[in-house]
């Protein structure tokens, strides 16, 4: 009986502080009510004995993933930046679109939904989760690496600033200026005195 | 021992919720966030079912998920910055050169 209080409790935090995420205009709080969710969803994942993936959860997301949100949040100053109101139309639209398919997709989960328990423990540690992805998806763990790095390489460029007021951009002709940069500045110094 | 329905209503709110900050809101960061619970919602529905079918494979799809969120998310972000040296703003309805 506990573990359902500590459900509906959990689920309570976590539906609360996504719709603070939606409703809220400063988007700083916006990030923080979303660490506090992604934490009572890894509380979720405890009741679903997977304590690995839980662990996950609160170092992936709620560690680096939201951390990274937060600083480019603090980075471009947009707390104080004033949000344009969404136009009544488009705001009603879009909350009764939303609403219509959630109450269609707990409709059909409540009706066609499995509703039986699972028979016996379910053991997901990280020994097992492990074994089984280092046997069975090698390969996809391989691609997913490479997709990082290519992430990574496409984040500096983008992120990059190119322009007049920036740090030259990584081209090609950085290095030629670079080069002949000691032919011109030598006979400056020279006729300068 | 909690029935898997239940987990599943609760993805199926967050991802609501996730879908009406995406259709409302104009801000592109918290378009951003609320892409990422949506994200959250169907790792949810991914470990419900995988306790219910005993099965690990759900869990190994939500560890690749985790990890493409998190590319998807430092490339969004960075697209994010690059808009604001450009146009000094984040709204995505400023950000219409290739709208038709």
């Amino acid at each position: 009986m506990i573990t359902f209080a500590v459900f509906f409790f959990f689920a309570a935090i976590a539906v609360i502080f996504a719709a603070t995420v939606v409703l809220h205009r400063n988007p700083v709080v916006g990030a923080l009510s979303l660490v506090a969710s992604f934490f009572a969803l890894a509380v979720m994942y405890v009741l679903l004995e997977a304590p690995f993936l839980a662990a996950l959860q609160v170092i992936v997301y709620a560690g680096a993933i939201m951390v990274l949100f937060l600083f480019v949040i603090m980075l471009l100053n947009l707390q104080h930046q004033e949000e344009p109101r969404t136009r009544p139309v488009q705001q009603f639209l879009g909350y009764t679109s939303s609403a219509a398919f959630g109450l269609a997709l707990i409709y059909y989960l409540a009706k066609f939904g499995v509703t039986q328990l699972p028979d016996g423990p379910f053991v997901s540690d990280a020994r097992t989760v492990g074994i089984r992805m280092f046997e069975a998806y090698i390969f996809p763990f391989e691609m997913v690496s490479i997709l990082l790095l290519a992430a990574i390489v496409g984040a500096l460029l983008l992120s990059a600033r190119t322009g007049a007021t920036g740090v030259a951009p990584l081209s090609a002709g950085t290095t030629t200026e670079n080069l002949a940069a000691p032919h011109d500045a030598a006979p400056r110094i020279e006729v300068a005195p | 021992m909690i029935p898997t329905h239940w987990f599943l209503i609760l993805s199926a709110i967050l991802f609501t919720i996730g879908v009406c900050g995406v259709l409302t809101r104009k801000n592109g960061i918290t378009i951003f966030m609320c892409i990422e619970l949506m994200v959250n919602a169907v790792n949810l529905t991914f470990v419900a079912y995988a306790r219910q079918f005993h099965q690990l494979h759900g869990l190994i799809f939500v560890f690749f998920v985790m990890a493409i969120a998190a590319a998807e998310a430092a490339v969004g972000l960075a697209i994010f910055i690059s808009l604001f040296h450009h146009r000094h703003t984040i709204d995505v309805d400023e950000a219409n050169l290739m709208r038709w």
